[in-house]
């Protein structure tokens, strides 16, 4: 493009013109852009501009979590005992493997084999849904042990060796529950967030309005699904095992 | 055009990528079982950044991206750090703030700790110095230290 501004041999605006009018054949280049490049790129930073967004939206939390574990160490050594660093470390994995799947999904676009990406894209999703049941029955095991977040804080009973009631002798240990569920909930919404997302494209994907030619959508998808699974990579050691 | 662009990253990449997060996994649950003391956190966060590092490289394919959406994440990022220190600045640091002595916060706790300890070395009765004391001593009561009394009560 850049070629076609600068030369000034008659040849060249016809060759664009040309090209113009090559692109028009395309259904989904929007009649504000030149080409499908430049729609793909302005789409892609737009995207890049809204991730960091999230992550300072996160980064704020992180900021709660670094003040409150500095102010008290000891609290939190306690408090981050009683997660089941287990189950975190298996949800890592998961959401591991869901990137891994929504990355090969791209791949196979670009490939042009659109079944392959579809069911890699249900395979994201299903991983996705592993996720969110491995957290309900932590959230759960808490609840049961009156270990909720803000006022209602109200530790009791044991159960799997971990001894709830002795949370009560920490003064500040509400506040690593607090953010402990704001987070992983504030994480956990993105999580949904990125199932509807990714549903709506494998929907789009299974009936065939993508191709290796066009795939924004199945690309723009994978990068906030990346970015869920990047907030994990620093939840888990943080929560569960520091 | 649309070549240079769109680099399709190859199948076995993405696969080394996602076993080399998988290991770093493992690594980063036995980091924290083994007993580093202040090096935990140091260590969580390094195994945190180079997994984070790999998934923003590959799998979001940055390396092979356009250099503006590297500077749009970095610029980010560097807010982050920002975000994070200049807040540790101030909260980390705030009880020093009234501390006006020549000494360091460290050099008084090291003093008191000291005199602590020097005060485990007396027996109760080198401990009595008013009548209260001697009368709890023939009651055989060990709290012999007037001073700790308001704590002694409340056990």
């Amino acid at each position: 493009m850049a070629t076609d501004t600068t030369t000034d041999t008659p040849a060249a605006p016809a060759q664009t013109e040309v090209d113009l009018h090559d692109e028009e054949h395309l259904s989904h280049l929007q009649h504000h852009f030149v080409s499908s490049e430049q729609q793909f790129d302005s789409a892609k930073l737009g995207m890049w501009l809204f991730l960091i967004t999230e992550v300072l939206l996160f980064s704020g939390m992180f900021v709660a979590y670094a003040v409150f574990r500095q102010w008290h160490p000891e609290t939190f050594a306690a408090a981050s005992q009683t997660l089941d660093w287990q189950l975190g470390g298996l949800n890592t994995v998961v959401l591991l493997a869901s990137s891994f799947t929504i990355a090969l999904a791209i791949h196979f676009i670009q490939k042009g084999e659109a079944m392959k990406s579809f069911w890699l894209q249900v395979g994201t999703i299903a991983l996705a849904g592993v996720f969110l049941v491995v957290k309900y029955f932590e959230y759960t095991s808490k609840f049961e042990h009156g270990v909720f977040p803000g006022a209602m804080f109200d530790p009791h009973g044991v159960a799997h060796g971990v001894d709830y009631g002795a949370l009560a002798s920490y003064a500040y240990a509400p506040q690593f529950f607090s953010i402990y569920f704001v987070m992983t909930g504030i994480h956990g919404f993105h999580v949904v967030v990125g199932m509807i997302l990714i549903g709506w494209i494998a929907s789009r994907t299974y009936r065939g309005h993508f191709s290796s030619e066009y795939y924004t959508h199945i690309e723009l998808s994978g990068l906030y699904w990346h970015l869920v699974d990047l907030v994990w990579i620093f939840l888990f050691p943080l929560l569960y095992l520091v | 055009m649309s070549h240079d662009s769109h680099h399709i990253i190859p199948f076995k990449t993405l696969a080394t990528v996602f076993g080399a997060l998988i290991v770093l996994t493992v690594l980063t649950v036995v980091a924290a079982a083994l007993p580093l003391g202040p090096l935990d956190m140091p260590v969580a966060i390094l195994i945190a950044v180079a997994k984070a590092s790999l998934v923003v490289l590959y799998f979001m394919a940055l390396k092979y991206d356009k250099p503006v959406n590297s500077l749009t994440f970095s610029v980010g990022t560097l807010f982050v750090v920002i975000f994070i220190t200049f807040t540790l600045f101030d909260t980390a640091f705030r009880g020093d703030l009234g501390d006006v002595s020549s000494q360091t916060v460290d050099e008084i706790t090291r003093q008191e700790t000291e005199a602590g300890e020097r005060q485990q070395q007396f027996t109760p009765e080198q401990m009595a110095v008013s009548p209260a004391d001697y009368e709890a001593l023939q009651n055989n009561e060990s709290a012999a230290d007037t001073t700790t009394a308001d704590t002694a009560d409340t056990e």
